[in-house]
C-alpha cells in the first residue's frame, strides 16, 4: 500500500510539473500596462496554482487507478464494497470550500480596489456606435476623437454609452472591460502604468462589422498628453 | 354499472383497430406523414388568411406583412397542423368530442420495422431512439456548420462567406447544439433508460411523451430554415441579446419562435419525468434506492420546469418588440436593455446544469458498473445534485459581470458561483474514489466517462477563473469563454452522451457495437478535442474576442492550427456514425446484461420486452451493491421467452 501511495504521488508530481510548465512557459496573458491589470494578474496566478494542483490530483488518481486496477474483459470478480468514507467526504467538501472562499475574498478586494475612483481621475467618455468608437474628454474641451489617448500613471474614469446596440470596450493590455449599453451609463477605471500603443477591441457582438470595430489606444507621458490635448482644442 | 359498460365498450374493438375505410382514404386522412404534410400546408394557409382578413378588417397597411404572416402561419399554425396531421392529438380529440377513443391496442408500442420510427409512437423505448437519431442528425448539421466557420477562421479576413452568413452560422451552430442536441439527446437517453430503471412499463404519460418528441424536429427545421429567410439566418448569437436582435433581419423571428417549440418540448418531457419518477417507481424503489441517473433526471426536470418559461418569455418579448412594436427592451420607449439579459440568463444559466446533470447521472452508472464497485458516497452524490439545483438559480448574473448591471450584485453572484464548485467537486472526487481499488474494465463507455471526468475538471477550473469577477472582466466575451463552454459542453456533456449511447447501445438494439472502432473514436475525439479547444484559452486571453470573422494577424497561426484540429474532430465523428449504423445492422447479438450491471434495465432482455417487465419487479436494495455478498437490487423473474424471441428475430 505504501508503495502504491508513493507511485500515486510520483504520477501526481509528474502531471503537476507538466501542467505547471504549460502554465509558465507560454505567455498566456498579454503584458500588463495598467495597475488594474497587475492586480487581476495576481488573482489569475492564484487561480492557476490552485488549478494545477487540483487537476494534478484528479488526473493522477485516474491514471494510477487505470494503470493499477485495469482487468481483462473476461474478469468477472468484483471490487471491494466500499460505500463511502465520512472523513474523506467531509475533507473534499471543506477544502474546496475554503479554497474558493479564499479566492472569492481576494477577488472582492481586487474588485473593490479597481473600482475605487480617485477625485482627480481624468474623465473620459467612450461612445460605441456601429462600428466605431468615439472618445470625449468633457473636462478638457468640446472635441471627440477616434483614437484613445491616455496619460501614463494617471487614473482615467471611463463613462460608456451606446448609440444603437450593446458594445463592449476592451483594451487587452489594460485588462479592464465594460459594456456600453443603450439607455444607461456604465463606468470603469483604468490607470495605465506603461506607455505604448494598444488595441481597443469591441467584444460584444454588435452586428455585421463587429469584427472590425477596433480603435487605437495610446498611453503617453503627461507632457505628450497635454500637447495632444492642446492640438485637439484648436 | 357504468364502469362495466365502459369495460364492455372497450372490448368490442378488435386488438388491431382499423378505421372502416379503404387504404387510399387512410393514407390521406389517417394519422401519418402524408396527412401531416397536407395539414402543415393547411395550417399555414389558415394562418395567412387569418392575418390577411384581420388586417383588411382593421384597414392596416400594407395588407401583406411577411413577418406577421410567417409568425402566425408558418411558425404557429403550420406546426400545429403538422402535429395534428401525424396524429399527436387523435386520442385526445376523440376523447374531448365524445367519440369512441381507440382502446389501447398497443399498436403504438414497439417498432417492428424502421418505418415505425416515423410514426407517432407511444413506447418510451421507441421514443428514446427517435430522440437519439433525430438529435444526432442535428448534431451532424451543427457540426458541419462549425467546420464551415472554422474554415473561414483559418485565416484572418473574409474568405468564404459574408459577415451576416458568418454570424448566422455561429448562431445557428450554438442554437442547434444546445436546443436540438445536448438537451434532447439527454432526454432521449433518459426516455429509454429511466422507466426501465424504475421498474415501470412506460412513462407516466406516453402520448404526451410522443408529442414532446415531435415538437423537436419542428424547432430544428425552424432554426435551419432561417438561412432561407430574406436577410439570412439570425445572427445575434444564440444569446440573441436585445437590442441587436430587434434590429436583425427576418431570420431572428425563426429563433424567437423555434425556442418556443423546443422549450415546450423540454417542459412537457420534464413534467413527464417528474410524474414518472414520483409515481411509477416499482415496489420497494425508495428515493434512496434510485439509480443516480434517475436522480439526475429528477433534478434536471425540476430545473427545466422552473427555468424554461423564462427563456420563452424573453424570446416572446423580443418578438413582440419586433412584430408588435412594443418596447420591452427599446430604451427610447422606456424599455430596459439589461432586463433581457437578466431574464435570458435566469433560464440559460440553469440550462447549463440542464445540459450537465443528466451527464453526471450517466457517468455515475458507467463508472460504478465498469469499476465493479458501489458508487462512492451515494447519498452525498444525490444531495450534491440537489445542491447544484438550488445554487444554480442564484448565479445567473455571473454572465453579466461586464454588462453594466448594478455593482453590488457582482460580489454575491461571484460567491454563489464559486460555491457551486463544492457540490461539483464532491461529484468529481466521488467518481475517482469509485475507481480506487476497483476492477476496471476499460470499455468504450468507460473511456468516455474517464475522458469526461478529466476534461470536465478543466472546464470547471476555467469556470473558477471566470467566477472571479476581476478575471472575468479581462476574459469575458473572448475566446477564453469559447474554450470554457466547449470544455464544459463538449468535454462534459457530449462525452457523457457518447458514454451513454455506447453503454445502452446493446440494450437499445440488442446488438453489440465494435469495441475497436469505439476506442479509435474515443482517442481521436479526445486528442483532437483538446487540440481544438485548449489553444482557444490562449488566443482569448491574448486578445481575440469571440464571434468575429476577422482577427489580429498575430493569431493567424494559432487559428490555422485550431481549424485543422477541428477538422480531425469532425472526422472522428464519422467513425462513430459508421460504428453505430453497421453494428445496429449486423453487430453480434448482445446479451441481456453485457456489463453485469445491477440496475433494472439490465435484468430484462436486450432489447427489452414491449412492456419492459413480465412481472413487476420487487426492489430490495441499492442499485450499486457490487462486491457485497448476497446483495440484490431487485427480485424479478427473468424474461426468458422475450430473450429467446429476440434471439430468433436476430437469427
Amino acid at each position: 500500500m505504501r508503495k502504491g501511495i508513493v507511485q500515486l504521488v510520483a504520477i501526481g508530481v509528474v502531471i503537476g510539473v507538466a501542467v505547471a510548465l504549460v502554465a509558465v512557459l507560454f505567455q498566456w496573458l498579454p503584458e500588463s500596462a495598467s495597475e488594474e491589470f497587475d492586480r487581476i494578474q495576481d488573482i489569475y496566478w492564484l487561480a492557476t496554482w490552485m488549478s494545477v494542483v487540483i487537476f494534478a490530483i484528479v488526473a493522477a488518481v485516474v491514471v494510477y487507478s487505470v494503470w493499477k486496477w485495469r482487468v481483462p474483459p473476461d474478469d468477472d470478480a468484483e471490487g471491494p464494497p466500499i460505500h463511502g468514507h465520512t472523513g474523506l467526504e467531509i475533507a473534499w467538501t471543506a477544502v474546496p470550500a475554503i479554497l474558493v472562499i479564499a479566492l472569492g475574498i481576494v477577488s472582492a478586494v481586487v474588485l473593490s480596489k479597481n473600482g475605487d475612483t480617485k477625485d482627480d481621475a481624468l474623465q473620459v467618455r467612450a461612445i460605441g456606435q456601429q462600428f466605431a468608437w468615439k472618445f470625449e474628454y468633457p473636462e478638457l474641451g468640446e472635441f471627440s476623437t477616434g483614437e484613445l489617448v491616455l496619460p501614463v500613471d494617471q487614473q482615467a474614469h471611463f463613462t460608456m454609452e451606446a448609440v444603437d446596440v450593446i458594445h463592449s470596450f476592451w483594451v487587452p493590455n489594460l485588462g479592464q472591460k465594460m459594456d456600453a449599453v443603450p439607455g444607461i451609463e456604465t463606468t470603469i477605471n483604468v490607470t495605465p502604468n506603461r506607455t505604448g500603443d494598444f488595441a481597443v477591441v469591441c467584444t460584444e457582438l454588435c452586428g455585421l462589422g463587429h469584427a472590425t470595430m477596433r480603435a487605437r489606444a495610446r498611453v503617453v507621458t503627461q507632457a505628450e498628453f497635454d500637447e495632444w490635448i492642446e492640438e485637439q482644442q484648436t | 354499472m357504468t364502469a362495466t359498460h365502459h369495460e364492455q365498450d372497450a372490448h368490442q374493438y378488435p386488438a388491431h383497430f382499423e378505421p372502416p375505410h379503404g387504404s387510399t382514404w387512410n393514407t390521406f386522412f389517417g394519422p401519418g406523414l402524408v396527412r401531416g404534410a397536407w395539414m402543415t400546408g393547411a395550417g399555414f394557409l389558415i394562418g395567412m388568411l387569418l392575418v390577411l382578413a384581420l388586417r383588411w378588417w382593421w384597414g392596416w397597411e400594407p395588407l401583406w406583412n411577411t413577418e406577421v404572416i410567417l409568425v402566425v402561419g408558418a411558425m404557429v399554425l403550420a406546426p400545429i397542423g403538422f402535429l395534428a396531421g401525424i396524429g399527436s392529438f387523435d386520442y385526445w380529440l376523440h376523447y374531448i368530442s365524445g367519440r369512441p377513443t381507440q382502446p389501447e391496442d398497443h399498436s403504438g408500442h414497439g417498432a417492428k420495422t424502421w418505418k415505425d420510427y416515423f410514426r407517432v409512437n407511444t413506447d418510451h423505448k421507441v421514443i428514446g431512439i427517435q430522440y437519439l437519431v433525430t438529435t444526432f442528425t442535428f448534431f451532424t448539421i451543427a457540426g458541419l456548420m462549425a467546420m464551415f466557420f472554422r474554415a473561414e477562421l483559418a485565416q484572418p479576413g473574409l474568405q468564404f462567406v459574408d459577415s451576416q452568413t458568418f454570424n448566422g452560422l455561429v448562431s445557428v451552430h450554438a442554437t442547434l447544439m444546445i436546443f436540438l442536441f445536448i438537451i434532447p439527446a439527454f432526454a432521449g437517453l433518459a426516455n429509454f433508460a429511466v422507466p426501465l430503471m424504475l421498474g415501470a412499463p412506460d412513462m407516466a404519460f406516453p402520448r404526451l411523451n410522443a408529442l414532446s418528441f415531435w415538437l423537436l424536429p419542428i424547432a430544428g427545421l425552424m432554426f435551419i430554415s432561417s438561412f432561407l429567410a430574406p436577410g439570412g439566418a439570425f445572427g445575434a448569437g444564440w444569446t440573441g441579446y436585445a437590442p441587436l436582435a430587434e434590429g436583425q433581419p427576418l431570420g431572428q423571428t425563426f429563433f424567437n419562435m423555434g425556442v418556443q417549440w423546443a422549450g415546450a418540448s423540454s417542459i412537457m418531457t420534464a413534467l413527464n419525468f417528474l410524474v414518472t419518477i414520483i409515481t411509477m417507481r416499482a415496489p420497494g424503489m425508495t428515493f434512496w434506492r434510485m439509480p443516480l441517473l434517475v436522480w439526475a433526471n429528477f433534478t434536471t426536470s425540476l430545473l427545466v420546469v422552473l427555468a424554461t418559461p423564462f427563456i420563452a418569455g424573453s424570446q416572446f418579448f423580443v418578438m413582440f418588440d419586433r412584430v408588435m412594436h412594443t418596447s420591452f427592451f427599446v430604451p427610447e420607449g422606456g424599455g430596459y436593455v439589461l432586463g433581457y439579459q437578466h431574464i435570458f440568463w435566469f433560464y440559460s444559466h440553469p440550462a447549463v446544469y440542464i445540459m450537465m446533470l443528466p451527464g453526471f447521472g450517466i457517468v455515475s452508472e458507467v463508472i460504478s458498473s465498469m469499476s465493479r464497485k458501489p458508487i462512492f458516497g451515494y447519498r452525498l452524490m444525490a444531495l450534491s445534485l440537489l445542491g447544484i439545483l438550488v445554487l444554480g438559480f442564484s448565479v445567473w448574473a455571473h454572465h453579466m459581470f461586464v454588462a453594466g448591471m448594478a455593482d453590488w450584485l457582482r460580489v454575491p453572484m461571484m460567491i454563489t458561483t464559486l460555491l457551486i464548485a463544492i457540490p461539483t467537486g464532491i461529484k468529481i472526487f466521488s467518481w475517482i474514489a469509485t475507481l480506487w481499488r476497483g476492477r476496471i474494465h476499460l470499455t468504450t463507455p468507460m473511456l468516455f466517462a474517464l475522458g469526461f471526468v478529466t476534461m470536465f475538471v478543466i472546464g470547471g477550473l476555467s469556470g473558477i477563473y471566470l467566477g472571479s469577477v476581476p478575471i472575468d472582466i479581462a476574459a469575458s466575451d473572448t475566446y477564453f469563454i469559447v474554450a470554457h463552454i466547449h470544455y464544459v459542453l463538449f468535454g462534459g456533456s457530449v462525452f457523457t452522451i457518447y458514454a451513454g449511447v455506447y453503454y445502452w447501445f446493446p440494450k437499445m438494439t440488442g446488438r453489440m457495437y465494435s469495441e475497436t472502432l469505439g476506442k479509435w473514436h474515443f482517442w481521436l475525439t479526445f486528442l483532437s478535442f483538446n487540440a481544438t479547444f485548449f489553444p482557444m484559452h490562449y488566443v482569448g486571453l491574448r486578445g481575440m474576442p469571440r464571434r468575429v470573422f476577422d482577427y489580429d494577424e498575430a493569431f493567424g497561426n494559432m487559428n490555422l492550427f485550431i481549424s485543422i484540429a477541428s477538422f480531425v474532430l469532425g472526422a472522428s465523428f464519422v467513425l462513430f456514425v459508421y460504428n453505430m449504423i453497421t453494428s445496429w445492422q449486423r453487430g453480434p447479438v448482445a446479451e441481456a446484461n453485457p456489463w453485469r450491471a445491477r440496475t433494472l434495465e439490465w435484468q430484462v432482455s436486450s432489447p427489452p420486452p414491449i412492456f419492459n417487465f413480465d412481472e413487476i419487479p420487487q426492489v430490495v436494495g441499492g442499485p450499486y451493491e457490487y462486491g457485497v455478498p448476497g446483495a440484490r437490487h431487485a427480485i424479478l423473474t427473468p424474461t426468458k421467452d422475450a430473450q429467446k424471441e429476440a434471439e430468433e428475430v436476430h437469427a
